[in-house]
């Protein structure tokens, strides 16, 4: 070849055009010739501008719609043409393809069906493609009601509060999945849920459980709804658009038909955000109770309490609430409501709580009435008198070897004894009934009233932790005798009122936030200062005693002698006792008591407690020489 | 398949309507594929109408939509439409170089579009759709080498005519 290359050849070359002899030619060239080789470059280089129109342009929904409506209408048509063909009976093969007539191929019959199977494919695929963006759409858009051609359904119940999340039941189309009633579902799975199928949006939630772990801002989501399958395989899809729903944590679980309906798998498609398809292949059709579980964000609760003093401060009614607030984007209607208490050790605890099997098999699926004898609900937590108790508590399994996770929203309506063993470290609080909780809603659940609870009141002088001030406290504890102790009190804030007068008008007291207070452990609400006890101490006398002097006559240890006079008046109507805390700031001390105190201890190395009952509108007093030992007169007296 | 006819015709809504016929036809003719080449039928049958739609443009000429409202940025309502700012993350730290790619789009549109039908339907079927000359060929009903000639008169023709790429050369 002599010279260069001319562009047409290039383009020959460049474009596969010319014959496999031309091509080997221009090869050889190009290699012994750079300048036709950067022309080669150059004119590659010139269409590479087509490349601008290779953009990708999606199917519409309406086109899809058009398209598989056409087609598929056809085909039932043909179906039906058919049928009646068939019921004409006589006419052989031969007859149909005359009476067909017209036509080019007499091909065997599978290949016009594999060649209709291939356009229905390929339209699958495609629509897949376009569904990809409309379902995104749909999850944030809102409530799931599918949209096609109008040949979706709306059920007559929305999902509830659907703006976040939804739940659609997508059956495969009509032409694949039942291919006739009464026939064994397909052994494949549909390739994706084709778009212009029926699409159910559920009924709202038949039941829903909710438990609030605090500590890690986690709760556990058990939700019962009755899915309309088809026979054959069923596509459920879950939305969670702006919710705090952990997406990894999704279960499903058939309670009814368990062994003939099989989840099968959970996909997230490709490019779609926050929507997960379950498919399910199930030989029944019609409604079937499903319990979906996950975990979410954004609950949490508290505890509050409110306590009623009687007139005379001896009892106390009081009434336990959980405020649940719920910042988790989705509303949860006509909850069951458990709240843990303590702390949960929760990679571990949560893992086992979403392990844990039913002790008797799924309760629900098998007997409803088998839940009647369990224990673990509410029950007045064993108390009887006065006591109307709502929460049951249980740290695991009970004695009778029930499993309180169980889901049973029927049973739960009965009051039931608490067989209660503390296994665990944390305490499961069940509020009793069901509530609504609105997306970015608080409310205020009531959770226990126990009438009688014996109180003492209590005042307290400590000038090392309150100044001069008298402190109130209403004190109880956590046990039997007071109508409390099978649960620990979770932690919380409490407001206390006091009866006053006949008409039954309520005088506000204080209030304070405690801790968790344990089974049998003292409880004491600190109601502030109080202004009708006063504690008085006066110093009466200071002087110092016992020197001692070393070698130099330096003086190296002695005594301090104080006398002290302290004063309680109490000026309610009704009697108080006082406890006094003197804290001498040594541990080197002796003191001498005298007057109107009914007890003394030491509560530790350098205080020591004075307690004074004291009579309504009284004053007591009471005295005391306290005398220190200073320098070297401590090991003297020690 | 609707990028094939996009391509060719250079109209969404034609492109959809011929789709959509095709799909249709595909079903009604079933029967008649011979087992062969699936694709190469699908496209005949698409290509046809294409053709057919080429034909009836010579008759009625029509203004297609400019290509900047036919593509993706655009809405249409009514007929009339409006284009919406749909940056990706890329674009949206270089605008202006949103607005040459776009400009760039147009032009090449107007290059294709330029070939005869033939032609045109042989470029984007080779190089689009990166068809076999041979495929082509069963689609177009003619030979291999009249597909290449198809081919190579389009690419001279395109050589002339096509842009220099974003924003025009310097």
């Amino acid at each position: 070849m002599n010279g260069h290359l001319s562009e047409d050849k290039l383009i020959n070359y460049a474009f596969d055009l010319g014959s496999q002899r031309q091509t080997r030619a221009i090869e050889a060239h190009l290699q012994g010739c750079a300048e036709c080789r950067g022309q080669l470059e150059a004119i590659r280089g010139r269409f590479a501008v087509l490349d601008v129109l290779s953009e990708d342009i999606a199917v519409s929904e309406a086109l899809s719609a058009r398209v598989l409506a056409e087609v598929w209408g056809e085909s039932a048509a043909d179906a039906r043409e058919s049928a009646t063909d068939a019921r004409q009976g006589a006419g052989d093969a031969r007859d149909c393809v005359v009476n067909r007539g017209g036509r080019r191929w007499a091909a065997p019959a599978w290949m016009g069906i594999a060649a209709g199977l291939l356009v229905i494919a390929s339209v699958l695929v495609i629509n897949e493609r376009w569904k990809a963006d409309g379902v995104q759409k749909k999850a944030v858009s809102g409530p799931q009601i599918g949209g096609d051609g109008g040949e979706h359904t709306a059920s007559p119940e929305p999902v509830f509060g659907g703006a976040a999340k939804g739940l659609v039941a997508a059956g495969a189309p009509a032409e694949l999945a039942s291919a006739g009633h009464g026939v064994q579902a397909e052994e494949r799975p549909p390739f994706a849920p084709a778009s212009a199928i029926e699409l159910v949006v559920l009924p709202r939630r038949e039941n829903v459980q909710l438990t609030i772990y605090n500590s890690a801002d986690l709760t556990l989501v058990r939700e019962r709804r009755n899915l309309t399958l088809k026979k054959g395989w069923n596509w459920l899809q879950f939305m969670w658009a702006n919710t705090l729903i952990d997406p990894t944590s999704l279960s499903l679980e058939p309670l009814e038909h368990k062994d003939k309906i099989e989840v099968q798998q959970l996909v997230y498609p490709a490019r779609l955000k926050e929507i997960g398809r379950w498919l399910i292949r199930s030989e029944v059709e019609g409604q079937a109770p499903f319990e979906i579980t996950y975990f979410t964000s954004g609950l949490s609760w508290r505890a509050f309490y409110m306590g009623t003093l009687s007139a005379d401060e001896k009892t106390m009614q009081l009434n336990g609430y959980v405020r649940v607030d719920n910042h988790s984007g989705e509303e949860y209607e006509n909850a069951q409501t458990r709240v843990i208490v303590g702390q949960v050790h929760l990679l571990d605890q949560i893992a086992e709580l979403a392990r844990r099997p039913y002790p008797y098999g799924s309760p629900i699926a098998t007997d409803m009435g088998m839940m009647g004898g369990m224990g673990g609900f509410g029950g007045g937590l064993g108390m009887d008198k006065g006591v109307r108790y709502n929460w049951f508590a249980d740290g695991d399994i009970d004695r009778d070897g029930v499993d309180l996770y169980d889901l049973n929203f029927d049973a739960l309506q009965a009051i039931r004894k608490v067989e209660k063993e503390g296994l665990s470290e944390y305490f499961l609080y069940t509020i009793e009934g069901t509530d609504t909780i609105p997306n970015e809603w608080g409310k205020r659940l009531p959770s226990f009233t126990v009438d009688e609870v014996a109180v003492e009141n209590l005042y307290k002088y400590d000038e090392t932790r309150w100044g001069t001030e008298t402190v109130r406290f209403v004190s109880f504890k956590n046990d039997a005798d007071h109508n409390l102790g099978e649960t620990p009190l979770p932690e919380g804030s409490v407001r206390i009122y006091r009866r006053a007068g006949e008409d039954g008008a309520l005088a506000y007291t204080g209030g304070t936030e405690f801790k968790y207070i344990p089974v049998n452990e003292k409880a004491e609400l600190n109601l502030g200062a109080a202004r009708y006890v006063r504690v008085e101490p006066v110093l009466m006398e200071s002087r110092t005693d016992h020197y001692q002097f070393d070698r130099n006559g330096n003086i190296d240890g002695w005594d301090e002698v104080q006398t002290w006079k302290v004063a309680v008046t109490n000026t309610r109507e009704i009697g108080v006792k006082v406890e006094v805390f003197r804290d001498f700031g040594t541990p080197y001390w002796d003191i001498e008591n005298s007057g109107q105190f009914d007890a003394f201890e030491k509560e530790d190395m350098d205080t020591v407690k004075f307690t004074v009952e004291a009579p309504a509108r009284s004053k007591r007093e009471f005295v005391y020489v306290l005398t220190t030992h200073q320098g070297t007169r401590r090991e003297a007296v020690k | 398949m609707l990028r094939y006819l996009y391509r060719t015709t250079g109209n969404r809504q034609t492109a959809e309507d011929l789709f959509q016929e095709t799909f249709r036809r595909v079903h009604e003719k079933a029967n008649s594929f011979n087992g062969n080449n699936f694709r190469s039928w699908l496209y005949a049958i698409a290509t046809n109408l294409a053709i057919n739609e080429f034909r009836k443009r010579k008759r009625r000429p029509e203004i297609s939509l400019e290509h900047i409202a036919e593509s993706k940025n655009a809405k249409c309502e009514n007929g009339n439409c409006q284009f919406v700012e749909t940056l990706t993350a890329n674009e949206k730290t270089e605008p202006g170089a949103q607005i040459l790619r776009e400009e760039l789009k147009t032009r090449v549109w107007a290059a294709v579009n330029s070939l005869p039908a033939k032609q045109r339907l042989t470029l984007v079927m080779a190089y689009y759709q990166q068809m076999k000359y041979s495929e082509i060929a069963d689609v177009l009903g003619c030979s291999t080498g009249a597909v290449k000639t198809h081919m190579f008169r389009a690419l001279k023709h395109l050589r002339r005519v096509l842009p220099d790429g974003p924003g025009g050369a310097l």
